[in-house]
């Protein structure tokens, strides 16, 4: 069934007798087991959540390493890997400041020994999407450089600030790395230094990429297929949990007022906003926008760092956003439906109120509130927090 | 935990238990009980030393008079180690669980270079020179000698040995090489020769093969062990190769030049030693007249090439006295000799059988049976009366008089091959003591090493790998992309389409296997032609920009040094290929582990040489005793390295490779069934005669499934079993069908 959507081609994939996962029951009806299969895919998303559930980073500095080697010409993502993936990585990029408001994304290339700054650390999504689609158009040639694209990355994130995590992402497509020095040294400043390097492989394992992310704390993955190269790269939206060495310090932060001004207003001056000053499309002539609260200086769009003084200027919600990564909702405990002590009210969902129908129902740990894997994907994904629980606050 | 084997409380040091060692165990101990030979077979990684180790401990605690020991012999110095820890792991997990420190002692034994602790001697770098300096320090007659003239050097380690050193055990406990050399330090006594005293009342002896199986060594070291002992082969697939090996004698005209010298320095050293010291000679030819038998009395380190396998009535007798003076025997071996360059003049090659042989030499030199029975005797004491130190100057003569005693001795299945070159001859005469229970990796088919070797064995088994996820990824490629079948045999061999398919095919592979690729090639010839042949063609610097080559050669200094840099290639993601050889070292010794072998490529059947006399000689004896027929006895055997070389790549149950066979003729039934179980197994009827690109897509979708995150849990209680999961009904009888199956 669909459990693993195009895995491959029907035609490039084994043998696979499809019918006869399904079993008809007494009445012969096919239904409990086409259920039975929907609820463990979900059942597998689920399972995500019990590892990262964790004190999680906020403020994250993220450099993707895009390897744009003669390997990236294979296709075997369509139209070939390089323009999936960059395409792929747009959205990364924005779903990562989705979630992730006041954090930074920089982008490195590497080909033909050597690597390249693509875009510079920023918090503005859309440069770096702009910069993504213009690279589509690049040559891929030579072999990919690990050690000078990570040092490349250390180079800038060594001077983040000790709160803010560190990360690398590196795509890698290609299976050799052609290196000017002993990479195992720079696995241990990269250690030393604290950045997390996590690698989204495009075709096989890779020893020294294993040994990169076991030692810096990452992940290594290997994608199967699209579908999956995208989910992988969903993992890395959410932040990483936090070091327990990474040391608190306060931050200043702004938080300008969107102050919208009439166009019939007499004194209504459009003026140039900061962020548009060095972008060449666009006039970025307008009228409203956010104020930096120290300077004054203009700005259309937040979060973003102020041009003039260097305040961070950030929206409440953002923070809000990117604030319940500190405090994660506990992942719910799974238990079989039967057998499960209570009163009538446990057959049904306490978020939904829909009857439970699946084998297994998930609990809430401090109310013992149930919920159906529908509702506890919802709790967890989007609503970061109890329903059941906080009913109960309001209430006494 | 604790295990309980058909009634036998077995304990394990692990927590987890794979369902084919539990399986493993209950074979052996059926094998025990029924006091035969047994022949299993269990592929790489699966833990087959613990699970032998364990049971067979167990069944020497429950039955003391049964089994009194256990000899382990195993390849390679690094293997015996690497049994010696799992030893010490299961009695520390002894220790724990019974509470009571058990008094068994196991140790490691190997030659005198590894175990020699001498200032000076342990400083020489090849085992011949190391045994030949403490030879000329320890022998009996040195040390006598010693008494008049106390300035001759001395190893104080083996004086004290000798003096105390017998009184005074071992302590019980488990000894590796290091151990012994620390224990022998510590106490000042020699390593060597406590350990060679110790094996007479050690539980577990583990040692090298040619302890046992080479009689010029077996006689001197495993002479006295006791008849109720466990005999373990590890790694027994070249059992066969390693017995002939032992019983052949190799004689080069500049062996026969070295001889001649020897002769004349013996000749000399007899006229002086006449002049000097007549007593002498004559006390020895009245010894001899007394026969052989005394003079085996105290030569404990008078150790030359101990002779040949003599039968016992061969030492009751007396030497015949055509040989019993020494001048009489220098004559004999000058005839001996130069009958022996004669019949190197020639221009064809002649194969004889050894009666044939008897016959011409006494026909033409009038040398009769008998004496050369002797020959190998008494030339040792011949040596032993001139006081003779340095042997290593004396192998040419020893090794002659050696093959003099094996031609006389073994009239059957014995061939003299006459080369325009060199003399060879052969044997496949085998001893086996009680019980053999091998337990190697390949092994398939079964059948033919019984009947190869002459002996009925109980129990014979060959057990699969359970797995989680299908690791192992065997293809067989049998056309190139033009659809040319690839093949090594003889005919395509020049072929040009061929070589550049199979060049492709390794280019291919090349850009999708992660690290470490290794091929194999049928031999170093055809290695050295394809090789020339794709540098022609540029494959080879395509190749190369992918991944680093490496080739095997068969210099041994150039191939480690190779090993070492393909390794670090690998270590640190440049990727490497590995070209060698099947039947070479790195195909027999060297495992490739997770990244270092991510694929194994092996392009076409490696055969032997059809063509050579000894292999004739060989299928014919098989042919004639034990109706084994060539054909079935040479695919078998290219077969048995085929998935040896092919093994190499997985080393457990956590590992994954892929294994590319190429050449069409692996397809046929015969060839594939001849696989050992574990490969065959997951060998599909898709995935038999695939042309390159097909074989490039099937590893690389391979290649992607494996990369998943693979944890414990997955394999728990499908491959990895806990006590309670074994208890269970359902898994016992799973287990039970498994025995069944093979």
């Amino acid at each position: 069934m669909d459990e693993e959507p195009e895995r491959a081609k029907r035609w490039e994939g084994g043998y696979e007798r499809t019918w006869e996962v399904l079993k008809e029951d007494e009445s012969g009806s096919l239904k409990a087991t086409v259920e039975e299969i929907l609820f463990q895919s979900k059942r597998k998303r689920w399972e995500v959540f019990l590892f990262t559930s964790l004190g999680l980073g906020t403020m994250r500095h993220l450099f993707v390493v895009v390897d744009c080697s003669r390997s990236m010409d294979d296709q075997d993502l369509k139209p070939n890997r390089l323009t999936s993936t960059l395409k792929l990585l747009e959205k990364f990029v924005e779903e990562y400041f989705d979630q992730n408001p006041i954090s930074q994304v920089g982008i490195i290339t590497t080909k033909n020994k050597r690597a390249e700054k693509l875009t510079e650390l920023a918090g503005n999504p859309s440069k770096h999407v702009s910069a993504l689609r213009k690279a589509v158009d690049t040559v891929c040639l030579g072999e990919p450089s690990l050690y000078n694209a990570l040092s490349l990355a250390v180079s800038t994130l060594k001077h983040m600030p000790g709160h803010t995590s560190r990360e690398v992402l590196v795509v890698m497509s290609s299976l050799t790395t052609c290196d000017p020095n002993n990479i195992y040294e720079l696995i241990k400043t990269l250690k030393e230094l604290r950045v997390r390097v996590s690698v989204i492989g495009l075709s096989a394992e890779v020893r020294v990429c294993t040994v990169l992310t076991r030692e810096t704390g990452g992940s290594y993955h290997v994608i199967l297929d699209e579908g999956h190269f995208r989910e992988l790269l969903q993992i890395h939206v959410k932040p990483p949990p936090s070091t327990s060495a990474s040391d608190c310090s306060l931050i200043r932060m702004g938080f300008p007022q969107h102050i919208m001004v009439n166009v019939n207003e007499r004194d209504a001056k459009p003026s140039f906003s900061m962020a548009h000053l060095d972008a060449v499309v666009g006039s970025g002539l307008s009228l409203g926008g956010y104020f930096c609260p120290q300077c004054s200086a203009k700005y259309t769009e937040l979060p973003v760092e102020c041009k003039v003084c260097g305040l961070t200027l950030v929206s409440a919600p953002h923070l809000a956003r990117s604030f319940h990564h500190l405090f994660p909702l506990e992942s719910f405990t799974e238990r079989p439906l039967e057998g499960h002590p209570g009163h009538r009210s446990v057959r049904f969902c306490e978020a939904c109120e829909g009857e439970l129908r699946d084998k297994t129902v998930f609990e809430c740990p401090s109310c013992s509130g149930v919920f159906c894997v529908d509702c506890d994907l919802f709790i967890h994904d989007t609503l970061h927090c109890c329903p059941l629980c906080i009913h109960r606050n309001s209430a006494t | 935990f604790r295990l309980n084997i058909d009634g036998l409380l077995v304990y394990f040091p692990y927590d987890y238990i794979y369902p084919e060692q539990y399986s493993y165990m209950l074979e052996l101990k059926r094998t025990l009980d029924a006091k035969g030979h047994g022949v299993l077979e269990m592929p790489s990684g699966t833990g087959k030393t613990i699970s032998l180790l364990s049971l067979i401990v167990a069944y020497q605690r429950a039955f003391p008079l049964e089994v009194t020991k256990l000899i382990y012999c195993s390849r390679t110095v690094p293997e015996i180690e690497k049994v010696v820890e799992e030893l010490r792991k299961l009695m520390q997990f002894y220790t724990k669980e019974t509470g009571e420190t058990n008094n068994f002692l196991a140790l490691a034994l190997s030659s005198r270079k590894n175990l020699c602790i001498h200032p000076e001697v342990s400083s020489l770098r090849f085992g011949k020179e190391v045994d030949g300096k403490c030879h000329s320090m320890t022998a009996s007659y040195i040390r006598a000698q010693r008494h008049s003239n106390p300035s001759l050097p001395t190893c104080r380690f083996y004086e004290e040995f000798n003096v105390v050193g017998r009184q005074v055990p071992l302590p019980a406990g488990i000894y590796n090489l290091d151990d012994l050399k620390d224990y022998g330090r510590r106490k000042g006594h020699c390593p060597y020769y406590t350990a060679r005293y110790a094996i007479l009342h050690a539980n577990i002896v583990v040692y090298s093969y040619h302890y046992l199986l080479d009689p010029k060594i077996a006689d001197l070291v495993s002479k006295e062990l006791a008849k109720k002992s466990v005999v373990v082969f590890d790694e027994a697939h070249n059992i066969d190769n390693v017995c002939i090996d032992s019983m052949s004698v190799n004689i080069t005209r500049r062996t026969l030049d070295r001889c001649q010298t020897n002769v004349e320095t013996l000749h000399n050293t007899i006229q002086q030693i006449k002049e000097t010291d007549a007593a002498k000679l004559k006390e020895e030819y009245r010894r001899l007249v007394e026969g052989l038998k005394e003079a085996n009395v105290a030569r404990e380190t008078d150790v030359y090439l101990a002779n040949p396998v003599l039968p016992d009535e061969i030492l009751k007798e007396a030497v015949p006295g055509t040989i019993r003076t020494a001048e009489h025997f220098v004559g004999f071996l000058r005839r001996f000799m130069e009958y022996l360059k004669s019949r190197l003049r020639v221009q064809h090659v002649v194969q004889e059988s050894a009666p044939q042989f008897l016959k011409d030499i006494y026909e033409k030199v009038c040398i009769d049976r008998k004496p050369l029975r002797f020959c190998a005797e008494r030339l040792q004491s011949l040596l032993r009366t001139l006081e003779i130190t340095d042997i290593a100057d004396f192998s040419a003569v020893t090794l002659i008089s050696n093959f003099a005693t094996l031609v006389s001795t073994y009239s059957q299945g014995l061939t003299v091959f006459i080369h325009t070159l060199e003399y060879l001859t052969g044997t496949c005469k085998n001893f086996f003591v009680m019980c053999v229970s091998v337990a190697p990796q390949t092994l398939s088919p079964l059948d033919i090493y019984p009947r190869m070797l002459d002996f009925r064995p109980v129990t014979m088994a060959s057990f699969t790998m359970t797995l989680a996820r299908t690791c192992l990824c065997p293809l067989i490629v049998g056309r190139g992309n033009d659809q040319v079948a690839l093949s090594s045999k003889f005919e395509t061999r020049e072929d040009f389409a061929v070589i550049r398919n199979y060049g492709n095919l390794l280019l291919e592979m090349s850009a999708i296997v992660p690290d470490g690729i290794v091929a194999f090639f049928t031999s170093y010839v055809y290695m050295e032609n394809i090789v020339a042949s794709w540098y022609e063609q540029g494959i080879l610097e395509n190749i190369q920009r992918n991944k680093l080559i490496f080739i095997e050669t068969p210099d041994a200094a150039e191939t480690s040094m190779a090993l070492e840099k393909y390794q670090e290639a690998c270590e640190n993601g440049r990727g490497a290929i590995l070209l060698s050889v099947a039947r070479g070292k790195v195909s027999e010794g060297i495992d490739f582990v997770h990244h270092f072998g991510r694929a194994v490529v092996m392009f076409g059947v490696p055969y032997v040489y059809t063509q050579s006399r000894i292999l004739k000689a060989r299928l014919e004896y098989l042919r004639d005793h034990f109706q084994i027929r060539e054909n079935d006895f040479l695919t078998f055997d290219a077969m048995r390295h085929a998935a040896q070389c092919v093994g190499r790549a997985i080393r457990g149950k956590t590992d994954y490779g892929l294994m590319v066979f190429a050449d069409k003729r692996y397809a046929r039934a015969d060839k594939r069934g001849k696989l050992p179980r574990w490969i065959q197994e997951h060998l599909s009827e898709g995935s038999l005669n695939l042309t390159v690109d097909e074989c490039v897509h099937m590893a690389k979708h391979f290649l992607r499934q494996m990369a998943q995150p693979f944890r414990q849990e997955d394999q728990l209680g499908l491959s990895l079993l806990t006590l309670e999961q074994l208890q269970s009904e359902e898994m016992l009888q799973k287990i039970t069908q498994m025995a069944h199956q093979s």
